[in-house]
C-alpha cells in the first residue's frame, strides 16, 4: 500500500486554519450585532478549531493509503468512517490531475479518478508529487483503455 | 500544459475577458458592503473605486484562462487543461466517449464558432467543453474523435478475438480460485455461492445441476441458519405455488415460440437463466425439456412450500403469439390493483401539496379547522379559548391535515397510475400511465442497472408488491433514475417478474448479526432521549408542563430498532446480489455484478467499536435521492469484505462472459 506525501498534512491544516479563521471573522462580524462575543470565546474557537484540524490531519494521514491491485484502484481513508473502496479499472470513465494553489504551493497534486457511478463517482487521491500524479494518471488511463467494458452504461 | 497542445479560438478570450470582468466586477462590491456592514474604517464610499478594480482583474482572469486553456486529441484520449491557479489535465480514453455535441448560437453562428461538449457515462456536466473553437475546427474534432472511437473499438474487438482462444485458459485459473476461496468460507452458505463463476454456455449445464442438487443436500440438513434463511426467503409461500403454476400457464408456452425477438432477448441471458430454470422463456435454451428444469429448479423451494398457492395469475392476454416489431403490452394494472395501490401508498407530493395550501392560505385554514373543532369541544375562536379547547383543536386539525393529506395522496396516486400500461417494443419497455394527463415514456433495457421490489407495511400486509428499474441517464435530455415497471401487483408475480426480468435466483436472505439490532436499539434510544429533552425545552418557555410523557416515545424504541433489523438482508447469488433494507418502504434491489461501479466498505466509529462494516454497492442509476445506494447495513466486518472481495470478482467474471456473449442483461418478455 502507497502512503500520501507527508506535506499533505499542512495542506490539510491549512485548510482547516483558513476554516477557523473564517468562522472567527463571521463570529467578529456579528460580535456587534446581534450577541456579545466576549473576544477570549471568539479566539478560543479559532483555535479550538485549528488544534482539531491538526489533530485530524495527522490521522487523516495515517490512515490515508491506496493502492492499484490486480482489478482494481483501491483506496482506504478515513477518520471518523473509515472507508475501503474499490475502483474497477474497467469503471474508470476519465482520469485527471489537479491541483489547487495551496498544493501547488506545496509541491502536491491530486489524481481523481471518475466513474459513471453515483455516489463515489469521483474518487481523489490528493497528496501525490507531480510526478508521481502523472505517473498514476498514465497508468490508470492505460488500464482503463485496456479493460474497456461492451457496456458504457 | 504541453506545448503540442492546441488552444481555444481567439475571440474566447475576449468572451472569458468580458465574462470573467463583469463577475468579478461584483466580488469587491459585495465584499465591501459587507465589511462595511462589520468593522468601521472599512466605507462603503470605496465602491466605486472598487468596482473597476475587480473588472480589470476579472479581465485579467479572463485572458490568462484563455492562455492557459489546451486540448490535445491523442491515440488514446483526449486530453483537456486547464484553470489559471487550479490546475486540471484530464484524459478521457475514446472508449468512454458517448458522444460529441456541437452547439451554435445565432452569434456564433455569425463569426463561425461552435461549442464542442463531450460527454462520457455518469455526471450530469459534460466532461469536456471547448467554449469556443472555430466551425471548421469542431467540425474536424468530431470526426477525428469518432474516427478514433471507431478505430479502438475495432482494436479492441480484434483483441478479444485473439484473446478468445487464451480465454479459456484464464478462466479456468479463475474458477480454481474461486475454489480456493470457498473452502476458506466459514459458513455453508458462503462456500455455496462463491463455488464457482456461472456455467458460459448450455453444455455446462448438467455442471450447475449437481451444484444445485449439492445445495438442496446442504439445505435439507436441520440446521438452524438454514432454517432461519427458509423463513426469509423472497416471500416464500407463493414461489413454489408460482413456478408450478407457470408449466400450466398459457405464458410458458411462450418459450416454445420461434419468435426472433425473443430470442434474442433471452438467449444471451442463457447462463443464468437457464440454470436457475427461470420460470416461462429461458428453458428451451436448455438441452433438456422446460419442465425439467422448472421442477429442478424448483425443489429447493418446494421443501418449505406452505402451499399456498397462486392462481389468480395474470391471464397472458397481453401476449401476441409471436414477437412482432410493434409494441407488444407486458403489463397492465387492474382497476383492482390501481385501488390497492392509491390506498396503500402515501405520496410525497401530497404532503408538499397539503402544507402548500396551508401556507398558502393560513387564514383560511385556521377558520376552516376552528369551525371543524367547533361542535366536538373546541374553541370558539383561536383567541379565546381554555386548555383543553385548544388540546382537543390540536388533535382535530391533525387528524384534519392527515385524512385530507391521505385523501390528496389516494388521489394523486389514482390520476398518475391510471390505465398504467406497460409494454415493449423490440429491446425497449414503453409505459403509459394518467387519467387527466397522459405521460409515456421508454426505458431501454441495455440501460436497465438494477431492479428493486418495493412495499411498505400495508402493501406487504395485503400481500402486494411494486416493480421498479433503475436506469442510467444516457444523453443530456434523459434523466436516469427509477421508472415503475409494475405499480402494484401480488407479491408472488413481482418476484416472479423480478426473477424472469433479471434471472436472479430465488434468494436465500442472509440474516445480520445480531449486534446489528444491539446498534439500532442504541441509535432509537438516543433519539427518543432526544426528542425528550426538546419537550422538556418546551415545558420551560411555555405553559405546557408534563414533559415526562413525552417519554412514552421509549416504549416504541425496540420495536422500532426490531423492525429496521428484520428488514435488512443481502443474499449472494451467482450472477446478482441482493440487497433488502428499510421498513415504512422496503426496497428489495437486484443488482447484476456486471452492473457495480465501485465497492466501498465503510466504518464508522460506532461500527468499528462492534467489528460491523457497512458495504455500499454503487451502480450508475442511484443518482437519484429518492432511493438510496444499495447498502448492506451492519454486516460483521469479515463477511462483509468477504461480500467486497466477492462482488468484485463477479463483477470482473461476468463482464468477461459478457464480453463474448451479446448479452442484453436483462429479458425484455419478463412478464
Amino acid at each position: 500500500m502507497e502512503s500520501l506525501h507527508p506535506r499533505i498534512r499542512l495542506l490539510w491544516i491549512a485548510q482547516a486554519a483558513i476554516l477557523a479563521i473564517i468562522l472567527g471573522i463571521v463570529l467578529a462580524a456579528i460580535d456587534p450585532w446581534l450577541l456579545e462575543i466576549p473576544t477570549a470565546a471568539q479566539v478560543g474557537v479559532v483555535v479550538v478549531g485549528i488544534a482539531l484540524g491538526l489533530a485530524y490531519a495527522v490521522r487523516l494521514y495515517q490512515v490515508w493509503q491506496f493502492e492499484l491491485q490486480p482489478d482494481a484502484l483501491y483506496l482506504e481513508r478515513g477518520v471518523i468512517t473509515f472507508v475501503e473502496t474499490a475502483v474497477p479499472f474497467v469503471r474508470v470513465q476519465h482520469v485527471d490531475t489537479q491541483f489547487g494553489p495551496i498544493e501547488r504551493a506545496l509541491g502536491l497534486s491530486s489524481v481523481v479518478v471518475y466513474t459513471a457511478g453515483s455516489r463515489n463517482a469521483d474518487v481523489r487521491i490528493p497528496g501525490l508529487t507531480p510526478d508521481r500524479a502523472r505517473e498514476l494518471q498514465d497508468t490508470l488511463r492505460d488500464l482503463a483503455v485496456e479493460s474497456e467494458a461492451d457496456d458504457a452504461v | 500544459m504541453a506545448p503540442t497542445m492546441n488552444r481555444l479560438h481567439p475571440l474566447s478570450a475576449v468572451t472569458y475577458a468580458l465574462q470573467y470582468g463583469f463577475l468579478w466586477l461584483w466580488i469587491p462590491v459585495v465584499l465591501l458592503i459587507v465589511l462595511a456592514g462589520a468593522f468601521d474604517p472599512i466605507s462603503g464610499a470605496w465602491v466605486p473605486f472598487a468596482a473597476p478594480f475587480g473588472f480589470l482583474a476579472g479581465v485579467a482572469y479572463g485572458i490568462a484562462y484563455y492562455y492557459r486553456f489546451g486540448y490535445e486529441v491523442t491515440d488514446d484520449t483526449v486530453d483537456v487543461s486547464s484553470g489559471v491557479f487550479a490546475r486540471r489535465s484530464r484524459e478521457i480514453p475514446y472508449g468512454r466517449i458517448q458522444n460529441v455535441d456541437i452547439r451554435q448560437g445565432v452569434l456564433q453562428r455569425l463569426l463561425d464558432l461552435a461549442i464542442v461538449s463531450i460527454e462520457t457515462a455518469g455526471g450530469g456536466a459534460s466532461e469536456a467543453t471547448l467554449n469556443f473553437v472555430s466551425e471548421a475546427e469542431a467540425t474536424r474534432l468530431q470526426r477525428e474523435i469518432r474516427r478514433r472511437t471507431a478505430a479502438a473499438r475495432e482494436r479492441r474487438r480484434a483483441g478479444k478475438a485473439g484473446a478468445e482462444a487464451a480465454g479459456v485458459d484464464t478462466e479456468s485459473e479463475n474458477e480454481s480460485k474461486n475454489e480456493n476461496e470457498a473452502d476458506d468460507t466459514a459458513s455453508d452458505a458462503d462456500a455455496d455461492s462463491s463455488s464457482t463463476p456461472a456455467p458460459t454456455d448450455a453444455s455446462r449445464q448438467p455442471d450447475s445441476r449437481e451444484r444445485r442438487d449439492q445445495r438442496d443436500r446442504d439445505q435439507g440438513q436441520p440446521d438452524e441458519r438454514d432454517q432461519r434463511e427458509q423463513d426469509d426467503l423472497w416471500d416464500h409461500p407463493l414461489e413454489s405455488g408460482s413456478g408450478s403454476d407457470l408449466e400450466s400457464d398459457p405464458e410458458s408456452s411462450l418459450g416454445s415460440e420461434p419468435s426472433p425477438d425473443t430470442d434474442r432477448a433471452c438467449a444471451p441471458d442463457s447462463e443464468s437463466a437457464a440454470e436457475v430454470g427461470s420460470e416461462a422463456g429461458h428453458d428451451r435454451i436448455g438441452p433438456q425439456p422446460a419442465d425439467a428444469v422448472d421442477n429442478n429448479a424448483y425443489d429447493t423451494v418446494d421443501e418449505f412450500d406452505d402451499g399456498a398457492g397462486f392462481d389468480e395469475h395474470d391471464d397472458g392476454d397481453e401476449f401476441d403469439e409471436f414477437g412482432q416489431p410493434q409494441k407488444q403490452p407486458l403489463f397492465d394494472l387492474q382497476a383492482r390493483e390501481l385501488l390497492l395501490y392509491s390506498f396503500t401508498s402515501i405520496r410525497a407530493a401530497a404532503v408538499a401539496g397539503v402544507l402548500f395550501v396551508f401556507f398558502l392560505g393560513t387564514d383560511l385554514v385556521f377558520d376552516y379547522l376552528v369551525t371543524v373543532a367547533q361542535p366536538v369541544g373546541g374553541p370558539e375562536d383561536l383567541g379565546t379559548g381554555t386548555p383543553t379547547n385548544y388540546g382537543i383543536l390540536t388533535i382535530v386539525s391533525l387528524i384534519n391535515g392527515i385524512v385530507i393529506t391521505y385523501v390528496l395522496s389516494v388521489a394523486y396516486t389514482f390520476a398518475t397510475y391510471y390505465d398504467f400500461r406497460l409494454g415493449r417494443v423490440d429491446e425497449d419497455f414503453v409505459y403509459e400511465r394518467g387519467l387527466l394527463q397522459r405521460y409515456s415514456g421508454s426505458i431501454p433495457a441495455e440501460k436497465v442497472q438494477s431492479v428493486t421490489v418495493t412495499d411498505n407495511p400495508l402493501q406487504r400486509l395485503i400481500g402486494y408488491a411494486g416493480l421498479w428499474v433503475e436506469t442510467a441517464g444516457y444523453g443530456p435530455e434523459s434523466n436516469g433514475g427509477s421508472q415503475s415497471a409494475v405499480p402494484l401487483a401480488e407479491k408472488a408475480r413481482v418476484y416472479t417478474f423480478t426473477e424472469n426480468l433479471t434471472g436472479v435466483e430465488t434468494p436465500k436472505f442472509e440474516q445480520l448479526p445480531k449486534l446489528a439490532r444491539r446498534r439500532y436499539l442504541a441509535r432509537y434510544s438516543i433519539i427518543a432521549g432526544v426528542i425528550v429533552a426538546i419537550a422538556f425545552g418546551i415545558t420551560q418557555v411555555t405553559v405546557l408542563e408534563r414533559w415526562y410523557l413525552a417519554a412514552v416515545v421509549f416504549v416504541a424504541v425496540p420495536p422500532a430498532a426490531h423492525l429496521r433489523y428484520v428488514n435488512l438482508g443481502y443474499y449472494v447469488g451467482e450472477d446478482h446480489l441482493v440487497v433488502r433494507r428499510g421498513f415504512w418502504k422496503r426496497q428489495t434491489t437486484v443488482i447484476p455484478y456486471y452492473r457495480i461501479q465501485t465497492v466501498s466498505t465503510r466504518r464508522s466509529i460506532f461500527q468499528r467499536r462492534l467489528g460491523l462494516a457497512s458495504l455500499v454497492i454503487d451502480t450508475a442509476s442511484s443518482r437519484t435521492m429518492v432511493r438510496g445506494t444499495p447498502t448492506i447495513y451492519d454486516e460483521e466486518l469479515g463477511d462483509a469484505r468477504d461480500v467486497h472481495g466477492e462482488c468484485r470478482e463477479r463483477l470482473q467474471t461476468a463482464l468477461r462472459e459478457r464480453a463474448e456473449s451479446d448479452d442484453l442483461g436483462v429479458s425484455v418478455d419478463f412478464t
